[in-house]
């Protein structure tokens, strides 16, 4: 492992627990005390109450908050969830897989159909369907992921009745059933979040990938490779392709973070039962053990992610290596 | 002997919105035998760098060719043939060098791979053998360490040796006909040099055909075996280079020589020709040089001068300028 | 300016109206005149836009509901345009240590997700009045608003009119403030405009998921909650809140790529 390489490392780390610091500060500067707004207009005998600051250690300092936060999390111990009464990390869990299954998918789609759409775009400029294409872009940037969603479900889910319009499986559905059934319900329930998460994202990547490609396409040394002969299939591939990588890269690291949180509005909707629904749940009830357990998960995959593009930006960039 | 390459009555037009096609390439004729140096010399916009562009098909998008022209490559016309046809022309039988050498290559690919691309879209090959022939190029064009340079990426190359990289590409396929446009400008001046006598060096020793591009009257002299003038879209003069030097027949090639610098003639002033070249929507009736013309008539204004012979082997298009003796 | 800018602007200024004079027209956003019998009613001379299930008025809602979701927005770009140009503007400037601690400090800000912050505070404050919702998506949406001038700046004080004014004698502080400065105003122009876009979105979100406006105050978003309840039975109730949410966030963006084009024409 080269120097820089563990130098960026260390960096990621160190922002990350400095992000993870300035949330605990920001709740504990924050008026309102967590611990009433729970107990609510019962209150508390002073007695009950202080056993309560005890357990919930709300009558720490700030540096023991800190102390005892870090050293949990040392041990995999995000504290306990106020509204679920379970271990932050237990609920955490369980709500990752189909946020990971979810974000993936869209990731996937997105840059994969979302940079091929892109290419095409801008090898086709003047074109009706090219202008479609435009329309429909933009109209992906500004329609909000919860609108869409909304209104699939309205014509797919209520209208239609195509597939199912909440949750993550059938509670209905026997739990013998076979591995086919399984698989038609997961993917009936699927689709509609993904659907949504896909239109409200695409255009991103696509327009990206559209303006790069454009740009590449315009360079000399794609005319150079024509006048070798190059195939045309090679010259789009590695000629207008390939150079435009750069900034896919750097937009592919800053929507890692999606993977765990781009979806707090759409798995609402759908009452998918992953860390957005969670964080919005959480939120409302004000279960901020919880809250700030997702959030530590959520700032770790934006390090993740600009890490990640970094690496991968010096891959696919041979003037950024170092030699 | 028919010639290697033969341009007859080029035209070359940008059809424009409601309104007249823009033409900046105007009934351009000349040839080209095998071995020989061509030099297609004018200033910038004058259509010089369409012309090169032009023949292997590699005109931007909107530009066409007109009806009656033909480029006969070997007696092919290639204004006839179909994309995938003309790709078996170009870099197999003719290959261009252009005249910015970093941004003609691509960045991310290393150069051997640069290079081999173009044997391998038109042979049959092994990597092993590509690679092996590569080697040999960068050899054949005077890079020094072969073995380290083929694996670098371009940033790592300095200016002249990139654009010996791009000769050694166009070379890669064993064309016939090198187009090879301002493959100096960008670089500094001993190198100019340098490259120039590689250019010249190839020719004699693979018996290649150069077209070479430029603006530069300078760096012909001694090189080129015949000279093109181009003004405004038309060939204005073309005579073997020693003539042309000696005896100019049309006013702009003689505007051209009194504008190159000379180490030995210390005592006459440089005199530039007044104004510039116009661009293709706001040419001149009649000779296209007549409002920059030191020598011009009423007859210039209005008639077309046709190119005709002013001396041995010289054709000029010039009212003025006396004809051969008939 | 574009056609597409122009069309964009006109419809901002067309919703900012709205936002003024619609409430002075409307019925009372919150009376529940009769919510036996009065709910679910399709459009009428009463209730333009027909009424909810608590038998509210639909234009009511809509018209403030357009007042509070775009002076949220509007408190909510200002502020995240004068706390990120001020630490821009001096992170850029200042060398040394000073600046390298601005730049750490605008790092960090860009380390934590907007979103994070937002429900954290959320979670722990509860219900906030909306012009304090506002502050709060400022205060949150100013890094990256800082990134984008401090980098104006950098490139700035390479300008040779700078090193001119430097050379002349001029006090840094009037450098910064009177060459530098105006030249960062058009990236940050463009900037705060497709943050417009932005911070309609995350509230229309926000009071989605029902943290941000809270009933019985009317807002976009939570209009479009509440319809999502009575999908089944009265699906217009989605129409009029989700094509003044739309509109808003195109009309933003419009203008805000548009401006783009016309301001930064070297910039995609």
């Amino acid at each position: 492992m080269n120097r820089w390489l563990r130098y960026r490392i260390a960096d990621a780390i160190i922002t990350a627990i400095a992000a993870v610091i300035a949330l605990i500060v920001l709740v504990r500067l924050l008026p309102g005390d967590p611990l009433t707004a729970i107990l609510g207009d019962r209150g508390a005998d002073p007695a009950t109450r202080a056993i309560l600051e005890a357990r919930w250690g709300t009558d720490r300092t700030l540096l023991q908050t800190l102390a005892s936060f870090f050293g949990g999390v040392l041990h995999g111990d995000l504290g306990i969830s106020l509204s679920e009464q379970r271990p932050v990390t237990t609920v955490l869990a369980e709500r990752l897989g189909p946020t990971l299954l979810l974000g993936s998918l869209t990731l996937l789609i997105d840059f994969t159909i979302g940079l091929a759409l892109g290419v095409w775009a801008a090898l086709h400029p003047d074109t009706r369907r090219a202008r479609l294409l435009g329309l429909f872009t933009l109209i992906g940037y500004a329609v909000p992921s919860f609108v869409v969603g909304t209104l699939l479900m309205w014509i797919f889910a209520v209208k239609l009745g195509w597939v199912d319009s909440g949750g993550l499986t059938d509670t209905l559905l026997a739990s013998d059933a076979p591995a086919s059934a399984v698989l038609v319900d997961r993917l009936k329930h699927l689709a509609l979040p993904l659907a949504a998460m896909v239109i409200a994202t695409i255009a991103v990547p696509l327009r990206q990938q559209r303006t790069a490609a454009l740009e590449t396409a315009a360079q000399p040394w794609v005319l150079a490779a024509r006048a070798r002969g190059v195939r045309p299939a090679a010259i789009a591939w590695r000629h207008c392709w390939r150079p435009a990588l750069t900034p896919i890269v750097t937009l592919f690291g800053l929507w890692l973070p999606m993977l765990v949180a781009g979806a707090v509005f759409v798995e609402y909707v759908f009452n998918w039962p992953g860390m957005g629904s969670l964080l919005a749940h959480a939120t409302f009830s004000r279960d901020f053990p919880l809250v700030i357990g997702a959030g530590l998960v959520l700032i770790a995959f934006v390090q993740l992610g600009s890490l990640l593009a970094d690496v991968l930006y010096h891959v696919v960039d041979p003037t950024q290596r170092p030699s | 002997m028919t010639p290697l390459l033969e341009v007859a009555n080029l035209n070359i037009f940008f059809p424009q919105h409601g309104g007249p096609a823009l033409v900046p390439v105007d009934d351009v004729s000349f040839t080209v035998s095998s071995g020989e140096l061509v030099a297609l010399v004018g200033e910038s916009g004058c259509g010089k760098t369409l012309t090169g562009l032009a023949l292997p098909r590699l005109l931007p998008r909107g530009a066409e060719i007109g009806a009656g022209s033909a480029i006969r490559f070997r007696g092919t016309d290639l204004t006839a043939l179909s994309e995938p046809e003309l790709r078996a022309y170009r870099g197999r039988r003719i290959a261009m060098v252009f005249q910015d050498p970093m941004t003609s290559l691509n960045p991310v690919m290393r150069v051997g791979a640069q290079i081999a691309e173009a044997i391998h879209a038109h042979r049959k090959v092994s990597r092993r053998d590509a690679r092996d022939r590569v080697l040999a190029l960068l050899v054949e064009v005077g890079i020094a360490d072969p073995e380290l340079r083929i694996d670098a990426y371009p940033h790592q190359l300095s200016g002249g040796m990139r654009q010996r990289v791009l000769i050694a590409m166009a070379l890669a396929a064993e064309p016939d006909l090198l187009v090879a446009d301002e493959p100096t400008t960008a670089l500094d001046v001993t190198i100019q040099a340098q490259i120039l006598e590689l250019l010249d060096h190839l020719r004699t020793a693979r018996g290649l055909a150069v077209l070479l591009i430029t603006h530069d009257l300078g760096i012909v002299a001694g090189r080129a075996d015949r000279v093109l003038v181009m003004y405004a879209g038309r060939i204005v003069e073309s005579a073997a280079t020693a003539q042309l030097f000696a005896h100019p027949a049309h006013p702009y090639t003689r505007g051209l020589f009194a504008s190159i610098p000379r180490l030995n003639a210390t005592t006459t002033r440089l005199t530039p020709i007044g104004g510039s070249v116009p661009r293709p929507d706001e040419w001149p009736a009649g000779c296209r040089f007549h409002p920059r013309c030191p020598v011009v008539i009423p007859r210039c204004r209005t008639e077309r001068p046709p190119l005709e012979a002013k001396g041995p082997g010289q054709l000029a298009a010039c009212w003025v300028t006396p004809g051969a003796a008939r | 300016m574009t056609a597409p800018g122009r069309i964009g602007l006109a419809l901002l200024l067309a919703l900012a109206s709205f936002a003024i004079v619609g409430p002075m027209i409307a019925a009372s956003p919150v009376a529940q005149p009769d919510p036996l019998n009065g709910a679910f009613l399709l459009p009428s001379a009463a209730h333009w836009l027909g009424t909810d299930q608590l038998s509210r008025d639909i234009f009511a809602r809509l018209a403030y509901g357009a007042r509070i979701s775009l002076a949220i927005a509007a408190i909510a770009v200002a502020v995240a345009a004068m706390v990120g140009s001020a630490v821009g503007l001096a992170a850029g400037s200042s060398t040394g240590l000073v600046g390298r601690a601005l730049q750490r400090v605008i790092n960090l800000g860009l380390a934590l997700p907007r979103i994070i912050v937002l429900l954290v505070v959320l979670a722990a404050v509860g219900r906030i009045p909306p012009p304090l919702l506002g502050v709060l998506l400022g205060l949150t949406g100013w890094p990256a608003v800082a990134r984008l001038v401090r980098g104006e700046t950098l490139r700035l004080a390479q300008a040779p009119y700078v090193d001119a004014a430097h050379a002349l004698g001029a006090p840094p502080a009037r450098v910064l403030l009177r060459d530098i400065f105006p030249g960062t105003l058009p990236a940050l122009l463009v900037a705060t405009t497709l943050g417009v876009a932005d911070a309609i979105l995350l509230e229309a979100g926000l009071s989605f998921i029902g943290v941000g406006v809270r009933p019985p105050d009317p807002s976009w978003g939570s209009m479009i909650l509440e319809a999502r309840d009575h999908l089944a039975n009265a699906p217009w109730l989605l129409l009029a809140p989700c094509v003044a949410l739309v509109l808003a966030t195109s009309a933003a963006t419009l203008l805000g790529e548009s401006l783009r084009r016309s301001l930064q024409p070297d910039t995609r």
